[in-house]
């Protein structure tokens, strides 16, 4: 797979690129920025993933949540993919800015027309890492994930369905059961039908109500005066219940006064990168 | 020093030997020609000093040409071990000499001393005896002189009576002429009866004509026994003199006994000596009626060790000589001082971190000592000891801080010191620089809060306390039944764990020592915690800080809670120890003064705390 550099810019020391890519998994070019760290010059380093939220691209990480600096004093790699698969002239794919276009949600749709396509889960887990580990000096045995609101969901699903595939794992006002929230079920309904039951296996509660496997250590914060928590969108206290009855390591921080924007990221971007350091570094 | 003594009768012989070749022990192979001047010392020594002339008969030493073969000199090794033997041999001659010239000197400077001692007290002697008989003479003089004085007065009284009785007589006579010459008859007549009256009186009397006293002088013997004994006495040993007693040799003392040692001045003969002492109390009573007993020992040396003495105690001890003619006075009053006990380590008051440890102790003596010797030594990472022994002097506090290597064990004692020396070493105390170790300050414990034996469990339980015990003062916690632990005063992180039960509401984190024990912990700014709470649907947990705590969720509850203290940051961070997962940092903390572990019991239950830890790598990310 050829990928073309889009942009660079010296960063904290290290640089921060933007490449461009034919994707397989999702039939269309994909781009995908990456943070290379001071030490990546000289050492293989670990990578954190990160995924975005509702309308965002590949741009409003890298340049509004400040990670370069952290990722740069721990020596990590950070890869910030789009949020779904652009430019494939889907028809209704621009309509909302809740389904469709920027708002993949992290699942391999089977229904139609979003199955040929929308397929970011397989992308994020297989597709993505596997080009990162090639074309990159990365550790292929250190990864960890994190995300905000939709990209937080992203990021609890992916450490639960692939239990030991990540060392670590984090979010930032992440929709915890879209099973039970407005667009959890406009957009599952949308690529995955209407059989509920097969939804579960894209929710992070109902998946940490079987999870198996080794013992994670889920960091989430959650601003207090986030709109999104109040329309119940987000619904953390439900993963909250199931995670303390199963045994999840969960530590959750309710702040107050924050909101759900980028600003509310920034404020504890350093916070989850040392979270993400203590296990990728180990 | 008796030189007689000293030489032994054997230094007889300072003589010059003109043409005396034999040589016992002469090493040296050369022939010997010409020798001159051969002296000989022997004074305990069997060898002879040998001294022969340089010339041509000796290779000189720096090799210079001397007119011999030159092969000879240049023969390798044989010649200059040879020479250098003999040049050993001659220096150590030489010095054997000079020590032995210098001895001479000291028995020639003795012997001079001596005698110029004998003299003057020879001169003494004499001089007393001189003035003592002049003594006597001045008096026996004045005596006589009265006697005379006396004798020629009563005589001379004597002459006086008789010269008046002469004058009377003749008086008497004289009237008797003229009234027998009168020519008056009728006067005649008149006088003439009472004249003859007076005359037959007068002639009856008895002229005493013996002398009123004796024309002898009494002259008593003189009495010179005193002057005698003088004279003997000169001849007689004297007593001796005062010895000097020594002042406190460093390290001679122990607990209970005394090393004295004294010496004589003179060289008196001295039978034995008789050792005085008592202690000396430190409040004495105004009237010296109960003076302390005075102990006394008789030894035949010059040195006693005193022993079933007090420790840490001050004695004062003098001496006497005494020999046939009597008691030397006492020498100067020497003060003694017996080395103190030894300290007990205050185990429970020991606290320790990766860099230092606070070791404390009680001074094990009544009386205050000089100061405290503390030693450590290393243990050898395969746990043998390295025999590295320190020691910090002078400690004037019954506490030392010491600095430390981390993660090694060290042994220590204590020992107390004094103007005796020091004491035996307390017990070993074993300490541990991996991890912080500490106790809990149970002064500080809330009365309903019971310690287990070992001192790191604590108990909140449920039964209710009679008022009687809850006893508080200054330092107890009164409504948060809490406690607070002995962290050591050192800036720099800290660990430690926390193990609780699941249904335990408890309080744990740190706080200032002069945090308000009328107030509950993290509700103001003195102290900082983690809360745990049970409500009846789930488990709460709370960081608390001037009252306020930030709003979070634990799912999976922490039964052992790691707390890892950083001054340097101004960071208090709690771990969930079972899953290596962080809790929650108090940030920006500004532990202005030393901070000390806290832990409280909310409801019934139990907490124990887990020291000597070394921090996980997580801790201090």
């Amino acid at each position: 797979m050829a990928l073309t550099q889009v942009s660079s810019n010296r960063c904290a020391g290290g640089f921060q690129k933007v490449f461009e890519h034919d994707s397989s998994e999702l039939k269309c070019k994909m781009k995908f920025a990456i943070y290379l760290p001071p030490k990546a010059e000289t050492d293989k380093c670990p990578v954190f993933y990160w995924l975005s939220g509702l309308t965002c691209t590949e741009q409003n990480f890298i340049t509004k949540a400040g990670s370069q600096l952290a990722a740069a004093e721990h020596g990590i790699i950070v890869v910030a993919p789009d949020t779904s698969p652009r430019g494939c002239n889907i028809e209704g794919e621009d309509e909302s800015w809740d389904f469709g276009t920027g708002a993949g949600f992290y699942v391999d749709a089977t229904e139609d027309p979003w199955k040929t396509n929308y397929r970011m889960y397989s992308y994020v887990t297989e597709e993505l890492p596997k080009l990162i580990n090639t074309n990159f000096p990365a550790d292929p045995d250190r990864k960890s994930i994190s995300g905000h609101s939709m990209g937080g969901h992203g990021a609890l699903i992916c450490a639960l369905k692939n239990p030991g595939k990540y060392k670590a794992v984090s979010a930032f006002a992440p929709i915890c059961n879209p099973l039970q929230c407005p667009w959890g079920q406009k957009a599952f309904s949308g690529y995955l039908g209407s059989d509920r039951s097969t939804w579960e296996a894209y929710d992070a509660t109902a998946l940490a109500s079987s999870y198996s496997g080794p013992q994670l250590d889920v960091l989430i914060d959650q601003g207090r005066d986030d709109q999104f928590l109040s329309a119940s969108q987000l619904l953390p206290d439900n993963l909250i219940a199931v995670c303390s009855e199963k045994k999840i390591p969960v530590v959750f921080r309710l702040q107050p006064g924050y909101d759900h924007s980028y600003f509310f990221i920034y404020s504890f971007m350093n916070d989850h990168m040392k979270h993400h350091a203590k296990y990728l570094n180990a | 020093m008796d030189l007689y003594e000293l030489s032994g009768g054997r230094l007889g012989v300072i003589a010059e030997e003109a043409e005396h070749h034999e040589s016992p022990s002469s090493t040296m192979n050369r022939p010997t020609r010409d020798v001159s001047n051969f002296q000989r010392f022997s004074v305990a020594t069997n060898e002879s000093l040998q001294f022969q002339p340089c010339e041509g008969s000796t290779p000189s030493p720096t090799g210079a040409d001397d007119g011999l073969d030159d092969d000879d000199v240049f023969k390798e090794g044989e010649t200059e071990r040879e020479i250098d033997k003999t040049r050993n041999l001659l220096q150590g001659k030489v010095a054997e000499m000079e020590n032995f010239a210098g001895h001479l000197e000291e028995i020639f400077l003795t012997v001079e001393e001596n005698f110029g001692r004998q003299e003057q007290n020879l001169e003494q002697h004499y001089n007393d005896v001189l003035q003592t008989l002049s003594q006597r003479y001045d008096e026996r003089a004045a005596t006589l002189e009265e006697e005379k004085k006396s004798k020629l007065e009563a005589l001379y009284n004597q002459l006086l009576s008789c010269g008046q009785a002469l004058d009377a007589s003749k008086e008497l006579i004289e009237t008797a002429q003229e009234i027998y010459r009168s020519q008056d008859k009728r006067l005649f007549l008149k006088a003439v009866t009472p004249a003859i009256k007076r005359i037959e009186e007068f002639a009856k009397e008895e002229t005493d004509l013996t002398l009123s006293t004796s024309l002898e002088f009494n002259t008593p013997p003189s009495d010179l026994s005193e002057v005698k004994t003088m004279m003997d006495s000169i001849n007689v040993v004297p007593a001796p003199s005062a010895p000097v007693i020594n002042p406190q040799m460093p390290n001679s003392a122990s607990q209970t006994s005394l090393r004295v040692c004294w010496s004589l001045f003179s060289d008196d003969t001295v039978e034995y000596y008789e050792l005085y002492y008592r202690p000396v109390l430190e409040d004495m009573p105004a009237d010296s009626t109960c003076t302390p007993y005075v102990s006394k020992v008789k030894v035949k040396e010059t040195h006693c060790t005193v022993t079933d003495l007090l420790p840490n105690a001050q004695y004062e001890l003098w001496v006497t000589a005494t020999n046939t003619t009597g008691i030397s006075p006492a020498s100067e009053k020497a003060l003694y001082m017996t080395v103190p006990s030894p300290p007990t380590i205050k185990q429970r008051e020991c606290s320790s971190c990766p860099e230092a440890a606070m070791i404390r102790w009680e001074s094990g003596n009544a009386n205050p000592v000089d100061s405290y010797t503390v030693e450590l030594s290393k243990m050898g990472t395969d746990g043998t000891e390295s025999g590295v022994t320190e020691s910090i002097v002078a400690v004037p506090a019954c506490q030392c801080l010491i600095q430390l290597q981390p993660g090694r064990r060290y042994l220590i004692s204590v020992r107390a010191v004094n103007i005796g020396g020091p004491s035996d070493r307390s017990d070993v105390i074993t300490v541990s620089t991996i991890g912080t170790f500490f106790h809990l300050l149970e002064d500080t414990a809330h009365p309903c809060l019971s310690i287990s034996e070992d001192g790191f469990t604590m108990f909140y339980g449920d039964e209710e306390l009679p008022i009687s015990a809850m006893a508080f003062d200054d330092s107890t916690f009164t409504r948060c039944v809490a406690v607070l632990g002995d962290l050591i005063a050192v800036r720099c992180r800290h660990y430690w764990e926390v193990e609780v039960d699941d249904g335990t509401e408890f309080r744990i984190g740190v706080a200032f020592e002069d945090a308000e024990r009328n107030s509950y912990l993290g509700a103001n700014s003195s102290s900082w915690c983690m809360r745990h709470i049970l409500t009846p649907t789930r488990h709460k947990y709370e960081f608390l800080h001037n009252g306020w705590s930030p709003d979070l969720r634990i799912t999976v509850n922490p039964l052992r809670i790691g707390v890892a203290l950083d001054y340097e940051r101004g960071t208090l961070s709690f771990f969930n120890v079972d899953l290596e997962q962080h809790l929650h940092t108090f940030f920006h903390c500004h532990f202005q003064n030393y901070v000390y572990p806290c832990f409280s019991l909310d409801n019934t239950g139990a907490l124990t705390v887990h020291n000597s830890i070394e921090a996980p790598e997580y801790a201090f990310i």
